[in-house]
Order: C-alpha cells, then sequence, then structure tokens
C-alpha cells in the first residue's frame, strides 16, 4: 500500500509551527513511517505539482496572491488541515486589521508601499473549506499528532470547546487570577493541556475564543480582581481579532 | 489493636519509614494558600495545616486522564482492559474529603461496577486527619456533619498537642503502624484528650447556613425554576471549576486515541464537567442544558437532591472547594441560603 502524500506549505506566518513539527524527535520517525512527505519547504527541496492526500497550511491569508494560491492547494489536496494560530484563527497577522489599510501599508513600506498588495488578514477557513485545524501559537505537539492519526484515519476531531481552565485545573496549577496576574485562560478553547500555565506563563489566548463566551460575566470576574477590560482585549486582540470577520 | 499514639516528634520517623514500604502521598504547599497532594519522603515536607487540596484525592481513584483498554483491529477485533493501578498511602486525608470518597464508593459500585475505580481503591490505603478548627470561612463541613470522622478511613489522626492520637479502623491499618514501629499504646488519658476536644469542636463547628438540612432537597425540588438559577447563569463562566475541584464530581469522556496507522490504540476517559458547554450536546447539535444556568441548577441538585434520591446521601461534603474556586465569586453557601429564604 502507498502511504499517503502529505505536503506542508506555509502562508503569512513566522514558521515556526513547522519547527514544532521538525522538532517532533522520535515521534516523527513514527509519523515517517505511515505517511509520504512530498513538500515540505522549512526541511526539504524537493516539491510537488500535483495532487496530494493531506495539505498542512501554516500562516494567515493576506494578499490576494495568497487567495490564488491557497484556493489551488485546496483543489490539489483531498484533506486539508490548517495549523497554528494564524491559519486556524487569524493569529498575530489579525492585528492588522485594528488599522486603515492604506495606513499600514504605507507604515510598512513607506514609499514603495504602491508594489505591495494587501487585504484584511484571515484564517485559511475564512477563504477555503478546512478539514481539520490544530489551533494553538506554536501548535502544541501532543495535539498534532493526534490530529494527524485522525486525519489519517478519516476520523473527526473536535477543537475542545471548554476553556483553558479545565485542563489547567486538572493540572492543578494555581490560578493566575489567585496570583493577582490576568490570564485568558477562561475565554480561550482547551486543547493545549494548559501547556502555558503548566511552565510558568499566562494564557494569551492563542487558540481563539470558546464558542460562547459569557462576556457580562467575565467582565465581572475582571472588576473582581481589578483588572481593566481594555487591558484583556488588548491581550485577546493580539491573536483574536480575525473573529469579527463573518 | 483501635487506639494508638504517636509522638510528634516521631512524626518523621513514621513518613520516611511508611515511604520506605509504600509510596506516601500528602498535602504539600503548592504556593500561598494553595495546597496538593503529592508524593512525599518525609515529613518535613508535608502541610499539615493546610486548607483542602487544589484537587481533592479522587485524582487517585479515578485519574484525570486513564487508559481503560488497548485494542487491535490488526487480525479481527481484539481488545484488552487496562488497568494503570499502584499501592499507595493517602496520609493527612480530611474528614470532608474521606466522605468525598466514601460518595465516590457508593456510586462506582452501583451497577454496572466500575471496575477501574475499585481497582484503584483496593490499592490505596487512607490516613485521616483531624480539623481541629475550620480551615476557612468557605467551608460547610458542620452543616453536611462532615467536620468529625464517620469511616472510610484504615487510620485516622487527630493532633492532640505534642501526640497524635491514632484510631486504627482495618487490619491494612493495623499492619501499616505496626511495620513503622514507632507508635504507643493509647492510654486512658489520651482518650480522654480526645474526647475533649471532641467537645471543644462542638462549639466551634456549628451548621454553617443556618438551614435545616434535611430540608434542602425540598427547597431545591421548589426552587426549580428559582430566579436564583438565573442570577448564577449570568455570572457563571463555564470555566468548569467548581466540578473538577468538587470531590465527588466523577463524571467523564472516553475517546479512541488510535497510534498511527490506525490497527491499535487505546481508549482513555477523561474528567468532563457538566459545567462545560458541549456536555449535554448530543447528535444533531442539540443540548439538554444549553443555558449556563440550567448547568448550574443541575450542579447544585447533583450535590443537594438527586443523590438524596437515589442514594439517601448528600453529594456535598462541605468542602468548600467549589466557592474557594470560582472566578465569579459564586458562593454554595449563599446559594443555599438564598434558595431556603424563597421557600421556607
Amino acid at each position: 500500500m502507498t502511504k499517503p502524500k502529505v505536503a506542508f506549505f506555509d502562508f503569512a506566518c513566522c514558521e515556526g509551527c513547522q519547527l514544532q513539527v521538525a522538532n517532533l524527535g522520535e515521534a516523527l520517525l513514527d509519523i515517517l513511517e505511515v505517511i509520504d512527505v512530498v513538500e515540505f519547504r522549512e526541511v526539504m527541496s524537493e516539491k510537488w505539482p500535483q495532487s496530494f492526500d493531506i495539505a498542512i497550511i501554516e500562516g494567515s491569508i493576506t494578499t490576494s496572491h495568497a487567495v490564488e494560491r491557497i484556493k489551488e492547494i485546496r483543489a490539489r489536496s483531498k484533506v486539508l488541515i490548517a495549523y497554528g494560530s494564524c491559519a486556524t484563527i487569524g493569529g498575530v497577522n489579525g492585528m492588522k486589521n485594528n488599522y486603515e489599510l492604506k495606513d499600514i501599508r504605507e507604515y510598512v513600506y513607506k514609499d514603495k508601499a504602491e508594489f505591495f498588495d494587501t487585504i484584511p488578514t484571515r484564517a485559511v477557513h475564512q477563504v477555503v473549506n478546512v478539514d481539520y485545524s490544530v489551533n494553538g501559537c506554536p501548535i502544541y505537539p501532543p495535539e498534532f499528532i493526534r490530529i494527524l492519526k485522525a486525519a489519517l484515519a478519516g476520523l473527526p476531531y473536535h477543537v475542545p470547546d471548554n476553556s483553558v481552565c479545565v485542563e489547567c485545573k486538572l493540572n492543578e496549577n494555581i490560578c493566575l487570577f489567585e496570583r493577582g496576574i490576568s490570564c485568558a485562560g477562561p475565554i480561550t478553547r482547551s486543547g493545549c493541556n494548559s501547556w502555558c500555565v503548566n511552565n510558568g506563563n499566562i494564557c494569551y489566548g492563542c487558540r481563539g475564543m470558546v464558542s460562547n463566551p459569557n462576556e457580562n460575566g467575565f467582565k465581572a470576574v475582571l472588576e473582581k480582581y481589578d483588572i481593566t477590560v481594555d487591558m484583556i482585549m488588548n491581550k485577546m486582540n493580539m491573536y483574536n481579532k480575525c473573529r469579527e470577520i463573518k | 489493636m483501635q487506639n494508638a499514639i504517636l509522638r510528634k516528634s516521631h512524626l518523621n520517623d513514621f513518613i520516611s519509614k511508611l515511604a520506605v514500604i509504600e509510596k506516601v502521598m500528602a498535602p504539600v504547599a503548592k504556593g500561598p494558600n494553595h495546597y496538593a497532594f503529592e508524593e512525599v519522603k518525609s515529613a518535613k515536607e508535608i502541610s499539615l495545616q493546610y486548607i483542602p487540596t487544589i484537587l481533592p484525592p479522587k485524582k487517585y481513584f479515578m485519574p484525570q486522564h486513564e487508559t481503560l483498554l488497548e485494542y487491535d483491529t490488526r487480525e479481527g477485533q481484539k481488545m484488552h482492559a487496562v488497568a494503570e493501578v499502584e499501592k499507595m498511602v493517602l496520609f493527612g486525608v480530611h474528614t470532608c474529603d474521606l466522605a468525598g470518597i466514601q460518595c465516590l464508593n457508593i456510586v462506582f459500585s452501583d451497577r454496572p461496577k466500575d471496575l477501574n475505580y475499585l481497582i484503584h481503591k483496593n490499592k490505596i490505603a487512607i490516613i485521616g486527619f483531624e480539623c481541629n478548627n475550620y480551615c476557612d470561612e468557605h467551608a460547610s463541613c458542620a452543616l453536611m456533619g462532615n467536620h468529625i470522622p464517620k469511616g472510610g478511613y484504615d487510620m485516622f489522626f487527630t493532633d492532640l498537642g505534642d501526640y497524635f492520637f491514632i484510631h486504627v479502623n482495618t487490619q491494612l491499618g493495623e499492619e501499616l503502624l505496626d511495620k513503622t514501629g514507632v507508635y504507643e499504646e493509647a492510654k486512658i488519658e489520651h482518650m480522654n484528650a480526645l474526647e475533649d476536644l471532641r467537645a471543644k469542636k462542638k462549639e466551634i463547628f456549628k451548621n454553617e447556613v443556618d438551614v435545616d438540612k434535611n430540608m434542602i432537597p425540598e427547597y431545591f425540588k421548589k426552587g426549580f425554576d428559582s430566579a436564583v438559577w438565573d442570577d448564577l447563569g449570568e455570572r457563571c463562566i463555564s470555566c468548569g471549576n467548581c466540578t473538577n475541584v468538587c470531590p465527588t464530581c466523577y463524571c467523564f469522556d472516553v475517546y479512541d486515541d488510535p497510534d498511527l496507522g490506525a490497527k491499535t490504540g487505546k481508549r482513555i476517559r477523561v474528567w468532563d464537567s457538566c459545567q462545560n458547554e458541549p456536555f449535554a450536546r448530543v447528535a444533531g447539535g442539540e443540548s439538554f442544558r444549553s443555558q449556563r444556568k440550567d448547568r448550574k441548577r443541575h450542579r447544585f441538585n447533583r450535590k443537594f437532591r438527586y443523590p438524596v434520591e437515589r442514594y439517601g446521601k448528600f453529594f456535598c461534603t462541605g468542602c468548600g472547594r467549589c466557592t474557594r474556586v470560582c472566578m465569579a465569586k459564586i458562593n454554595l453557601k449563599d446559594t443555599i441560603k438564598s434558595l431556603a429564604k424563597e421557600y421556607k
């Protein structure tokens, strides 16, 4: 039996999620036993102009050229996985959507701005159909492997719609709010095993908001802990600005 | 032997000797006012003056993530049950948490029996530890009658000044105590000191909500559509903290984790929570408890009404964890008081 052909592509991103994959260590050897990587710019020079079984996409869509390219990739792949915050929720690139496109273009490209086309940042699923999402900045390796296995087996994977607090509590961390530190965990989707909090950091909301956050309730919570809504919204906007695009 | 005493100067010997023969789990400080049961090798690591740990000892009876079976479909459908257990001694379990374990014992012994839980239970020795005072203002152990020991342990320690009074409740407890060999015989003066403490505790621990416990299920029944739930629903942010830290919440989800190649794999259970948005969602997208107020009401009813109807037992232990951990400051005692006020 031939192994499924898998190709990795990147759009507007830091390529950190590709590094996470390249860094999987021994697990990567097991993965390479069952898939045939035909294109992966970060780790190999070969290109694959034909169709493939699974396309794994990093990065968000920020130019009209990228729109054409992602559509072309989608047309060539049976299954498409978006991975990383940029691809799944727009990620930090979404901060661009805070500004007028003209202003941001001139700020970055100065007098050459006219040569650089730009459009509002969009997550991959806001442009083409996405079969699986691996949220997170960067991706949480165990979840990536779990979703890859689901894709290979043709099984569904649902990004958990619970707050990060659920996993954080299972890991018996002290709540950061109790330590007087703000954290986006209560309104952010879990699935990362509260990776950041386990390692002494806060949650930055990189996995996107839960589908139905209790915004008023959360505002009241923030008030009780003396945290301003502006401050937490700034934090959430770092990753979640694309949420407003319907 | 039913009773013994252990000089406090010998506590370290007791724990160190125990830790040589068994894995010993005890409350340790994790940060300001936060504690967790963790493995210890000596008494110095233990915080005996602790408020209820972040997670109750249920994590040893039904681990957060637990493999239930392994399957292999390469030649037919083969599977075998898995029980990942290790022997351990839990030291320093408060009476509220002993009550919690007793509740879980009832649920998991009910048919169909949960063998994984029961196998864990058989491997765990429990050494209880009495609270001479309230841990903090969130506890309602006197309301639930769990401020004094009611069994569910192999040994039970009470701090009586420069020694611990030990009630030996099972043969396993006796064997463990014998192996450490650092106890003394309990004399009549020690028994009297214990009785004095219990008398003193009657003055300290009083029903915290001024509501007749036996009437609470009735209040919950009458208050099914009470505005109390609307208020909680508006405040709750569905973080699931309250159920995860509850010593009697036992709901779980089960999923298959295939190996690469998808022919073999594991079936895993993980703690779930009725407070989570997708918990009561079924095929077709319908949810039986789509509103936060429905979910909050459900949680309270699962403590104060449904288990009383089914098992004749309250499933709140009064440990106060849910109140302590709630970011929206939803308070268990206040909720009971509000309902009682409406329907008295």
